[in-house]
């Protein structure tokens, strides 16, 4: 049971709903949703975190200030986008049962998967809905599947009722605007933050890189995502024999898992250069940090990027980040100064900025302090939070 | 660079997709290999082996329940499935 909650002033209550909320991760959104509710409850407003059900988590919580409702599906369905509906019914339902005790200011959907449940709300309460576009069906997969016509609508649906739509990227707003046909001043780019206090812990790299088997003399080259083509993974399975040719103490550990698993150990296989691989499915958030602060360089081989989380945090963890010269790791990554571009699905091309980064030390702590000093600048969700509570205001009138 | 065609979804992934999907996520939720059999028409053998890489792989989980085996989906799976969503 949750009390009724007493007005703050000025303050304001923010219902947030969202498919992935920790400990349920499936890609940045868990992420992002985390960071920007911590950093809006930390200015001393309210965030109310609508969300679905995960094994080992509890229903409510408090973390920080921050209230998490974990709805659980009194029914399934065999079929992905009735179970999505499913999931929505049920989330809204708890949305309504909370404004009896909570007078919402505005609601703020992340993604499709939680828009109709969001759409509703916004029609039931009467508050302004605020979408976060974090990518779209059409950039993910193509259109080429009914279901991704069916979600591509649902998309479309979200930004049509959105009072003002978010995107994390330059390269997003482009897409989204393209794409849905919308008004350029219906879609504010504010992008993702970092918690870098989280990379200032002290590790033992030698330590760490043992665990993973990496030798003192050898170079430790990572790369973490969700194992799914968009990603790019296998271009850089195939850098591997040619940066094996010139680096022969390379080894590669690639962190995550996903559908496209099998597909890329396969390809692994192919290398012949399996034994520098290791995949190591997914970690837990503190061994990631470490091992990213342990690592050579981080490579991100993506073919489509709305933002790059993984590129930034790789900069906050004060490791060279080689990077696709695609979507929104060209607003961050700026080729030699913050860390190195390639060009995309090439893998000759990834392999140049592994061996360029490699081979000179003294450019890669200069990018790597630059990199730095970009993070702390401009990807605080301090500051981040401060943009979207002025969009959150805007749409309130 | 032409790298070989986009591979299908592996066929476990209709096994995974199907638990998450109907709710199978805790022990109290578990399916039997003859339901998910019937839900995912695939053939019952076809669908052991599957659970069995799957539970190799430490994403799904057996139970007994009153003396019949059962499966649900553990962290891991939850995480692996939902890629094909995002």
């Amino acid at each position: 049971m949750i009390a009724s909650v007493e007005y703050a002033g000025d303050d304001l209550r923010v219902a947030m709903i969202t498919w992935e909320y920790p400990p349920r991760i499936v890609g940045g959104i868990a992420k992002h949703c985390e960071g920007l509710a911590k950093a809006l409850v930390n200015q001393g407003h309210e965030v109310h975190v609508f969300t679905l059900d995960f094994p080992g988590a509890p229903d409510y919580e408090e973390q920080g200030g921050i209230r998490i409702y974990r709805t659980r599906s009194e029914v399934g369905h065999p079929n992905f986008l009735t179970w999505v509906l499913l999931f929505n019914h049920y989330i809204e339902k708890r949305m309504a049962d909370m404004s009896r005790l909570v007078d919402f200011d505005v609601v703020h959907v992340h993604d499709w998967l939680t828009a109709p449940a969001s759409i509703g709300f916004k029609h039931f309460s009467k508050k302004p809905l605020m979408f976060t576009a974090h990518s779209t069906e059409h950039g993910r997969s193509g259109l080429h599947i009914p279901d991704s016509f069916t979600i591509d609508g649902l998309e479309w649906w979200s930004t049509f009722e959105a009072n003002k739509i978010i995107v994390t990227s330059g390269s997003m707003k482009g897409e989204v605007c393209g794409h849905f046909h919308l008004a350029d001043n219906k879609v504010e780019i504010i992008p993702n933050g970092i918690d870098a206090a989280q990379y200032e812990s002290v590790v033992d790299k030698g330590a760490v890189r043992a665990r993973y088997g990496i030798q003192p003399h050898e170079r430790l080259i990572l790369c973490v995502g969700r194992l799914v083509p968009q990603k790019g993974i296998e271009y850089l399975l195939h850098a591997v024999p040619i940066v094996a040719r010139r680096r022969p103490e390379a080894k590669f550990i690639i962190v995550g898992d996903g559908w496209y698993r099998d597909h890329l150990e396969f390809v692994a296989n192919t290398t012949g250069h399996r034994w520098r691989i290791t995949f190591t499915g997914f970690i837990p958030d503190w061994d990631l940090v470490a091992l990213t602060k342990s690592a050579d360089m981080l490579v991100v081989p993506s073919v489509y990027e709305p933002f790059g989380i993984v590129a930034l945090e790789g900069m906050a963890a004060g490791v060279p980040v080689v990077a696709s010269q695609v979507g929104g790791l060209t607003e961050f990554v700026e080729h030699d100064r913050t860390g190195v571009l390639t060009y995309s699905r090439n893998p000759e091309s990834i392999a140049w900025a592994i061996d360029h980064v490699l081979s000179n030390p003294g450019h890669a702590e200069w990018m790597v302090k630059n990199a730095r000093e970009v993070v702390q600048k401009t990807y605080s969700w301090e500051a981040i939070a401060k943009r979207t509570i002025k969009v959150y205001k805007e749409i309130m009138g | 660079m032409s790298l070989t065609p986009l591979p299908q979804v592996p066929e476990e992934f209709k096994v995974l997709s199907m638990m998450n999907n109907i709710g199978a996520i805790s022990p109290e939720r578990s399916l039997s290999t003859d339901e998910l059999s019937q839900w995912t028409e695939i053939d019952a053998s076809t669908v052991k082996a599957h659970l069995q890489k799957l539970r190799e792989g430490g994403y799904v989980e057996l139970v007994d329940i009153s003396g019949t085996q059962k499966y649900h989906l553990t962290r891991a799976g939850i995480m692996k499935v939902l890629t094909l969503y995002s």
